[in-house]
C-alpha cells in the first residue's frame, strides 16, 4: 500500500475540518464583499490612485490589499487550528496518533498556504470580473506566490504564537477580532496612506506587516516592482522567520492535554 | 509488532514527576500480556491517568524503563503511536459530523476507502450512532461523544488499545454492548490497558487488575485473586423462618464474633451481616436461632466484590 505523508493526511484532515459553510464564508465572502462592496462604492469617489509611475483605478489598487488580507484570513484559520485541537482534545489525540510534532506543524502551515492560494485565486478572478484587467506577468506571478506564501506562514505563525499563549475562547476571540480590525484597516489594504493620514495611524501602517504584504502585492499586479518593493518583500520575509522561530519554540514547548 | 517476550507493557520502576515535590507516579511495575485485558483502578488523582500518558508516549518518563509492544517509550515514540489506539478519557472530536469525525479518522490512519465504508457502517450500528450520524459532535450528548471516541479507534488495525474511563455517559446497555465488543476483540488477540471507575466493569471484563493509590500499586493480580487476598468481606444474608425477637441488639449481644462485623441490619425476617469470619458468624446466628425456636430458610453468602476489594485495599 502507498503510505501518504503524514503532514499529508493532517493538511487534508484541516482541510475537511475548515471546509465547513461558516468557514467558506469567513475565507471567501468577506473579502468578495469587501472587494465588491468597496471597490464598486469608492471607485466613483477615489478617481485613481498613483502607484510608482502608474495611475490605477481604485478598484484595482484594492484587489491586492483583499488578497493580502486572504493571507491574513488564511493564517488565522491555519494557526487557530492548534487553539481549537488543544480546546476540543485532537491535539492530544492525534500526538498518541501515527504522527509526529513537525507533521501537525506542516499540516498547519500547508493548511493556511493552500486556503490563502485558493481564496487569493478567487480574488484575482472576481477582480478580473470587477476590473476587467489584472495585470499579470510570468516574473510578478512568481513574485505574488512567494509573498502569498511568505505572508501566510507568517500570520499562521503569529495565530501559531496567540493558539499556545492563550487558553480561554473569549481572550482568543477577543484578541483575534482586535488584531483583525487593526491590522486590516490600519494598513495599506484597503487605502492609499499618503500625508493626509493622521501621523498616528501613518506610523502604525508603516510598520504593519498587512501593509507590506499590500505594497508588495500592489506592485506585483501593476509591475510596478521597485527597490521599495524588495525592500517590503525583504522585511516580509526577516518577520517571518522571526515569528515561524518564535511559534516553532513555543509549539516544541506544549504539553499534550495542557 | 515486534516483542521481545509475550508482554505487550513493561513497565519497571516508572517514576513520573511533574516537578512539584511529589511524584505523580513512584515507582510502579507491571506487565500486561499479549491479548490481556489490563484494568488500572485508583482513586482520582491516583496515578492512572499520568500512567497512561506515559505509555502512549505523551509525556516521557522521569525514571525506569517503559516498553510498549517491544518498543521503548522515549526512543521510538513514533513507532509505538502507529500500532495503538487511545480513547483518552476527556472528550476529543473535530468540528464536523459524526460521521465525517469517522471518515476522516479513517483517513488520518489510512484505512483503505473501500474498509472504511462498511467499518464506519458497521460501527455505527453498533454504537447505537445511527440517530445522530448527521449531526455535528458538538451537538451531542456526552455519552454519544465517547461513543464516537471508542466507535472511531476500532476502525484502525492496531496492537494494543488504551482505554481511559472509556464508558463515561453511556446507559448501561450501551455499556455493556461496549465492553462485550472491546472482550471480543480482546479474544482476537487485541491486548487493552483499561481504567475505569465503575468496579463491575472491570470485573467484568478485565484479566488482571491494579490498584493504583498516591502513584503506587498496591495490589495486582487477578480478579479472583484480589478478592481471596484482600476482600476478606463477605456479606451473610438470612432469612428466617417468622418474625421473631431478635433486633440488631439482640444479635449482637447474643452470637460471638458479631462484635466485630463491619455492618449488621435486620429487615422484616431477613438478617444481613457485612464482616469476616462469615463461617464462624453463620454457624453461632443457626444456633442462636434454634435456641429461640426459629430457623434459617434461606441462606446466601456473597463473596467480596471488586468494590469491596478496592475499598478495603485503597484504604489501609
Amino acid at each position: 500500500m502507498i503510505r501518504t505523508p503524514a503532514f499529508i493526511r493532517l493538511t487534508v484532515r484541516n482541510l475537511f475540518v475548515n471546509t465547513d459553510p461558516g468557514t467558506l464564508v469567513f475565507l471567501l465572502g468577506l473579502p468578495a464583499l469587501y472587494l465588491l462592496i468597496l471597490g464598486t462604492m469608492f471607485v466613483s469617489l477615489i478617481s485613481g490612485v498613483s502607484i510608482g509611475t502608474s495611475n490605477i483605478s481604485y478598484t484595482l489598487f484594492v484587489a491586492p490589499g483583499i488578497i493580502a488580507i486572504q493571507t491574513f484570513t488564511a493564517g488565522n484559520i491555519g494557526g487557530g487550528m492548534l487553539w481549537s485541537d488543544r480546546r476540543w482534545g485532537m491535539f492530544e489525540q492525534l500526538m498518541t496518533g501515527p504522527f509526529r510534532r513537525t507533521d501537525y506543524l506542516l499540516g498547519i502551515m500547508f493548511l493556511g498556504v493552500i486556503l490563502s492560494l485558493g481564496g487569493s485565486l478567487i480574488m484575482i478572478a472576481l477582480s478580473y470580473y470587477v476590473t476587467g484587467t489584472f495585470i499579470m506577468t510570468i516574473s510578478n506571478t512568481g513574485l505574488v506566490l512567494l509573498t502569498i506564501i511568505l505572508a501566510t506562514i507568517l500570520f499562521s505563525s503569529i495565530f501559531l504564537i496567540l493558539s499556545v499563549l492563550v487558553r480561554t475562547m473569549q481572550a482568543y476571540q477577543t484578541i483575534t477580532i482586535f488584531l483583525f480590525f487593526v491590522l486590516d484597516f490600519a494598513s495599506t489594504a484597503f487605502y492609499p496612506v499618503d500625508s493626509r493620514t493622521p501621523l498616528p495611524l501613518r506610523v502604525f501602517s508603516d510598520i504593519n506587516p498587512l501593509s507590506f504584504v499590500s505594497n508588495v502585492l500592489r506592485s506585483a499586479v501593476v509591475g510596478n516592482v521597485t527597490s521599495g518593493t524588495i525592500f517590503y518583500l525583504e522585511v516580509i520575509i526577516a518577520l517571518t522567520f522571526i515569528f515561524f522561530f518564535i511559534a516553532v519554540i513555543l509549539y516544541r514547548r506544549i504539553k499534550p492535554g495542557t | 509488532m515486534s516483542s521481545d517476550d509475550d508482554n505487550t507493557i513493561s513497565v519497571d520502576n516508572l517514576v513520573k514527576s511533574y516537578g512539584s515535590g511529589k511524584n505523580a507516579v513512584d515507582g510502579i511495575s507491571f506487565h500486561v500480556k499479549r491479548g490481556d485485558i489490563y484494568g488500572f483502578l485508583g482513586k482520582n488523582g491516583a496515578g492512572k491517568t499520568t500512567t497512561i500518558r506515559v505509555l502512549t508516549t505523551l509525556v516521557p518518563p522521569t525514571s525506569g524503563t517503559v516498553n510498549v509492544l517491544g518498543m521503548d517509550v522515549v526512543h521510538r515514540a513514533t513507532q509505538i503511536r502507529k500500532h495503538i489506539g487511545v480513547v483518552a478519557q476527556h472528550e476529543s472530536y473535530d468540528f464536523a459530523t459524526i460521521e465525517r469525525n469517522m471518515k476522516i479518522y479513517g483517513m488520518l490512519w489510512q484505512v483503505p476507502s473501500e474498509v472504511l465504508s462498511a467499518r464506519i457502517e458497521e460501527l455505527i450500528e453498533l454504537f447505537d450512532l445511527e440517530r445522530v450520524r448527521k449531526h455535528r459532535a458538538f451537538e451531542v450528548s456526552g455519552g454519544e461523544k465517547k461513543k464516537l471516541q471508542v466507535a472511531r479507534e476500532f476502525l484502525h488495525e492496531m496492537d494494543l488499545l488504551f482505554l481511559d474511563e472509556p464508558t463515561v455517559g453511556m446507559d448501561p446497555i450501551m455499556r455493556r454492548r461496549v465492553l462485550d465488543y472491546v472482550k471480543k476483540k480482546s479474544r482476537e488477540g487485541l491486548s487493552v490497558f483499561f481504567t475505569t471507575h465503575i468496579l463491575e466493569e472491570a470485573d467484568y471484563i478485565c484479566d488482571r487488575i491494579s490498584i493504583i493509590d498516591q502513584g503506587k500499586i498496591l495490589a495486582e493480580g487477578t480478579t479472583q485473586f484480589l478478592k481471596d487476598n484482600f476482600g476478606q468481606l463477605k456479606t451473610l444474608e438470612v432469612e428466617v423462618s417468622g418474625t421473631g425477637p431478635f433486633t440488631e441488639k439482640e444479635l449482637r449481644e447474643n452470637i460471638m464474633g458479631l462484635e466485630n462485623s463491619r455492618d449488621l441490619s435486620v429487615r422484616e425476617n431477613k438478617i444481613t451481616i457485612v464482616g469476616k469470619n462469615m463461617d464462624r458468624t453463620l454457624e453461632n446466628l443457626i444456633l442462636y436461632l434454634n435456641r429461640i425456636g426459629l430457623r434459617a430458610e434461606r441462606i446466601n453468602l456473597r463473596e467480596s466484590s471488586l468494590d469491596d476489594v478496592f475499598l478495603e485495599v485503597v484504604s489501609k
